[in-house]
């Protein structure tokens, strides 16, 4: 392990990039992937993705980008397992997803956390619902470790209510990493945190996945977060969503040096993604018209 | 517990005080029993007042005095206390047989589609029904016994109960269902570690609102239903005789009751859950 650069995967060649995509096997293969939401009351189907085709490489971080209602929160779910797509497969180590699994935790943007649990326990939940059940001090060791990791050390005791949307979120953070999954799907995780707290949250998860190595699928609708913490990002179009583009985010780390925010080529792909997702907000605009 | 001080830099990053202590006068808690007292003192000398007055026939409206020896002469010669203890107690075994009926029902409605849509028609009509329409069936079936006072608060109690743990189940925070999933939680750990303690306060509103339509229904079981027992009948004989300190002391006793069990189930709330804001009703 060294420390200088993340290089999380056996392989890894390109280490003077950010870069921490590698050769082989994907680790998610999403192949044709329709979904959609029937509409009882009109007997129609919704489409909300439409053959998407994706790869995701062990210890790559993924942002989706798109506009508002183009499938992203769909596409997460399903590899989440809580959805079945219409058509196409999801492919997780060569598994086809059926239902939540061990090898996938979540971060919710709603944090989802368990508002009559203490922070202690919400993050023990993670653990002690796992087959076998790890013993006492092991979860207490792992709970720990996890709460360290997000600066939660000295709040175990306090109810959710207690704590501010930041401080709630890490929650979901810790009870996501506790476990230790191969797979970290996080929905909008930063996007109901404000300004401020959102950019100290980025930089200290950025950090956290350095050292983890976990791959990341991550939504987010900011440009500017998925240029700071992906390796790749998917630029999904309007409804129903397709894969319009996907960008490699040649930027070296950690992207939070002022050098690297400030850098002409971060400018250069901001206004290119920018540019993209404009493009197909004016489409939605037309073909909302036409319809 | 927490200590921010530990962590200036959470702190500052996300002003994340947990706990601080409030410097608060020691006198403070007692400020607002202390206006209570004022408060109610006032009421009795007003009323006395307007009594000694005679503006309203005495008969009508007793001093507030002669209201509380009524009261004070009730309780040491026996007769209230045993009206009391009748009323009470068919209150508690009426309440405890709906929330054993209640509240199970409630859940499976919440949780199991086809229960409920067999069943919410029933429900529904029940909840909506003013239970006074009851009685002269209750009358008919059950005669003027205790049996028919006890149905009559088990059928007031039950339906808010059912229909607010139904309403509980089904609000559940679909994310929080998610997360359970994601986490690994089968079927019965979401339905006792997510959906169960999501519902806890629902439950808890269920039954406040059961005390109160159960109160209603003791009373009018015992007024209409000519038991010759309870507070009811206290109320109805002190009319009759035109008692109207013993009317009035009964009114104020049940006053009393009513709201004792209503604030104790909102601490109970408070205490149950305190992450809900229960400053509604």
């Amino acid at each position: 392990m060294t420390q200088a650069v993340p290089p999380s995967t056996a392989g890894e060649t390109t280490s003077d990039v950010g870069s921490r995509s590698a050769s082989g096997q994907p680790l998610i293969e999403i192949r044709g992937v329709s979904a959609g939401y029937e509409n009882k009351r009109a007997k129609t189907r919704l489409i909300a993705l439409r053959d998407v085709t994706l790869d995701v490489y062990p210890g790559e971080f993924v942002a989706i980008v798109g506009p508002s209602g183009c499938g992203k929160t769909t596409l997460i779910n399903m590899i989440a397992g809580f959805i079945k797509p219409l058509d196409g497969t999801i492919t997780i180590a060569g598994r086809e997803v059926d239902g939540p699994g061990p090898d996938r935790a979540m971060v919710f943007q709603d944090y989802a956390v368990l508002p009559w649990r203490s922070v202690y326990n919400n993050v023990k939940f993670a653990l002690e619902n796992r087959r076998p059940r790890p013993s006492k001090a092991d979860m207490r060791d792992r709970i720990t470790k996890a709460l360290d990791m997000v600066g939660l050390i000295g709040f175990e005791d306090a109810l959710p209510y207690e704590l501010s949307g930041g401080m709630r979120q890490r929650v979901g953070i810790a009870r996501a990493l506790v476990s230790d999954p191969e797979i970290l799907l996080m929905d909008e995780p930063f996007g109901a945190v404000d300004a401020m707290t959102r950019e100290a949250m980025q930089a200290e998860f950025e950090k956290i996945i350095a050292e983890t190595g976990q791959t990341v699928f991550f939504i987010t609708h900011s440009i500017d977060e998925a240029l700071t913490l992906a390796d790749r990002v998917i630029v999904v179009s309007n409804r129903p969503g397709r894969v319009r583009e996907i960008v490699d985010v040649d930027l070296p780390r950690s992207r939070f040096d002022e050098g690297v925010k400030g850098s002409a080529r971060f400018a250069e792909l901001r206004g290119y993604i920018w540019g993209l997702l404009q493009a197909e907000a004016l489409g939605a605009k037309v073909g909302g018209g036409a319809s | 517990m927490t200590d921010v001080r530990a962590r200036p830099d959470l702190a500052a990053s996300e002003n994340a005080s947990v706990t601080e202590s409030i410097t608060r006068s020691k006198w403070a808690p007692f400020r607002s029993l202390f206006i209570t007292i004022v408060n109610l003192t006032t009421f009795f000398t007003l009323w006395e007042l307007v009594a000694l007055s005679e503006v309203i026939n005495p008969l009508f409206f007793p001093k507030a005095t002669d209201m509380f020896a009524a009261l004070y002469n009730g309780f040491v010669d026996g007769i209230i206390g045993p009206e009391l203890l009748h009323s009470l107690q068919n209150f508690l075994i009426g309440l405890l047989i709906a929330g054993l009926i209640g509240i199970p029902l409630g859940l499976l409605m919440g949780g199991v589609r086809i229960v409920d849509l067999i069943l919410s028609p029933y429900v529904w009509a029940m909840t909506s029904l003013p239970r006074v329409a009851l009685i002269p069936l209750l009358i008919l079936i059950l005669g003027f016994g205790n049996e028919m006072q006890l149905t009559i608060i088990v059928l007031s109690a039950v339906f808010p109960m059912t229909v607010n743990c139904m309403e509980g189940v089904k609000t559940v925070d679909p994310s929080l269902v998610r997360a359970g999933r994601i986490f690994g939680a089968g079927e019965a750990q979401l339905y006792f570690k997510i959906i169960l303690p999501f519902t806890l306060p629902f439950v808890i509103s269920g039954i406040n609102q059961g005390i109160a339509r159960g109160l209603v229904g003791m009373l009018i079981g015992e007024l209409l239903g000519g038991g010759g027992q309870g507070l009811g009948f206290l109320l109805d004989r002190a009319a009759e005789q035109f008692d109207s300190p013993m009317l009035y002391g009964t009114l104020v006793l049940l006053a009393v009751i009513s709201v004792g069990l209503v604030q104790g189930m909102r601490w109970v709330e408070r205490r149950a859950a305190p992450w809900r804001d229960f400053s509604r009703a």
